[in-house]
């Protein structure tokens, strides 16, 4: 049984968005109507002449004190045995309690128009046939197989790294147990499973 | 630090929040006038009526604007939410509530004919347990008032709504609602008692718009306090227009303004009935301002 988690090294992004595609593609999200699992935030500091340049990839943070499992009144909101928060579509009834209890803006709408655009490009293959709340789901599809989340698994920088926090060998471990990495807004409570490095 | 609108709840669910409320409190002090004051009962049965009305209508906006409203029978499962309790209390209104008016309804001429052809059984036992009911209803309306207020405090990241007082400023606001419809309705009333009730209702109602002001007050001098979402909430709302002259100005302070006028000034005349309902209908629209508004401007707080 794992504790999967990631790490943003914010050093390394420089904002290519590559995790963003190889994502959306991945998991069927509805690109073409702006909505992704994952973003990538564009942040400038200071001003002119010193100016600093930043990329924040974020996404779901998988907490451990779980906002939106806690919010979720149907339990379409559950946690894996590794820690990973899933969402059940076939009981989501789209409240958006989930959406309005995340702190970090990980969950939008998977709405009849996107379920129906979808059905078109992907077919059978098609995986969301209700509409829905959507989020990250760290591609346990994939990691169920041995491989990494698609974003990671993509990222030019390595930028992104996923693994077990439990797994004394993994980089997350490391990274984080040492405090090299760090969670946002965990004054909140809600024991993210992201950790950044700052820039 | 970036702060970011909500954009999922719009005023589908302010109208389902404002005929909850406004459901829920009409039946808690129907019932308390029913029970103390002996009120004109077809007016409080039209009340309790109109009430349970509201609240089926709430429930259609609410379930519109969800994804898939039919799955909304998985509600009942997470005791964790607030929804869930929500849905559990709206329950327990509707059956009590309808156990509670029908005898009242008998009070109405043309209704007792239809009224008096349920089986008998029934009548006697909803007469039998009629003060149960009324307890039952007023309690589940309140239940009802409130949680949509701890529902909406419960998200961490919004911290305009992260706060104690919203619950407490929904019910009062409820419960200011409340009184005014039933003063709306009892103004009609020819019955003798009925001008007391609506001098008791005035007052009341007087008394929950103050405290609102009250609540008011303190819920935006905290916002203000810190460079939050809240602040920046708070900002908002005093720069909009409808916010300040339509909620605070006419929604609030006219209708005090008018029933204080009334409970202090002026007598026992139709001129004053014109007043009560003016107030009434000000307040009314009023809450559902309010929480137009408080919806409107939820704000997440970012960490980037």
């Amino acid at each position: 049984m794992a504790r999967y988690g990631m790490v943003m090294d914010m050093r390394l992004c420089v904002g290519c968005q590559a995790c963003m595609a190889a994502c959306s593609m991945e998991n069927q999200t509805p690109y073409w109507n702006g909505k992704f699992r994952t973003h990538v935030e564009d942040i400038e500091h200071g001003s002119y002449p010193d100016v600093r340049r930043e990329f924040l990839p974020r996404l779901c943070m998988h907490c451990e004190n779980t906002p939106c499992l806690s919010a979720c009144p149907s339990g379409a909101t559950y946690k894996t045995e590794d820690g990973i928060i899933r969402i059940n579509y076939d009981r989501c009834m789209g409240c958006y309690a989930c959406s309005i209890a995340c702190p970090y803006d990980a969950r939008y709408p998977y709405d009849r128009n996107d379920v129906s655009t979808a059905e078109t490009l992907y077919g059978d293959d098609l995986s969301h046939r209700a509409p829905h709340v959507d989020k990250c789901s760290f591609c346990e599809h994939r990691v169920q197989e041995g491989l990494k989340p698609g974003c990671a698994g993509t990222c030019p920088t390595n930028a992104r790294i996923f693994g077990d926090l439990d797994d004394p060998q993994s980089e997350v471990h490391k990274l984080s147990k040492t405090g090299k990495a760090k969670p946002l807004r965990p004054e909140l409570g809600t024991a993210p499973k992201v950790f950044y490095i700052p820039s | 630090m970036s702060f970011v609108h909500q954009d999922v709840w719009h005023w589908q669910i302010a109208t389902y929040l404002f005929l909850g409320g406004l459901g829920g409190a009409t039946v808690a002090i129907g019932a308390m006038l029913h029970m103390f004051e002996n009120g004109d009962k077809k007016i409080i049965s039209a009340a309790v009526l109109s009430a349970i009305g509201f609240m089926v209508i709430g429930t259609i906006f609410l379930l519109a604007d969800m994804l898939q409203p039919l799955k909304a029978i998985y509600a009942l499962t997470n005791p964790r939410s607030w929804i869930f309790w929500g849905v559990v209390f709206i329950n327990i209104y509707f059956l009590a509530s309808i156990a509670y008016v029908i005898p009242l309804l008998k009070s109405w001429p043309r209704l007792e004919p239809l009224i008096s052809k349920l089986p008998q059984k029934i009548l006697a036992l909803l007469e039998r347990f009629n003060k149960m009911a009324a307890l039952g209803g007023a309690t589940a309306g309140f239940l009802v008032a409130i949680y949509t207020g701890l529902l909406i405090s419960s998200a961490p990241a919004i911290s305009f709504w992260n706060t104690p007082a919203l619950p407490l400023l929904f019910v009062f606001s409820a419960f200011s609602t409340g009184a005014a419809f039933l003063l709306l309705l009892f103004t009609f009333s020819r019955e003798e008692g009925s001008w007391a009730i609506v001098q008791k209702l005035e007052q009341l109602d007087a008394a929950l718009i103050v405290t609102e002001l009250i609540i008011l007050g303190a819920y935006f001098n905290f916002a203000f306090f810190l460079p939050t979402g809240a602040r920046e909430s708070a900002s908002i709302l005093f720069e909009t227009p409808m916010f300040v002259y339509g909620f605070l100005g006419l929604g609030l302070l006219l209708p005090l303004l008018i029933e204080t006028y009334s409970i202090f000034f002026s007598g026992h005349a139709k001129s004053s009935a014109f007043l009560m309902v003016t107030a009434g209908s000000l307040v009314l629209v009023g809450g559902f301002l309010l929480r137009y508004y408080v919806l409107h401007a939820g704000v997440f707080q970012y960490p980037w």
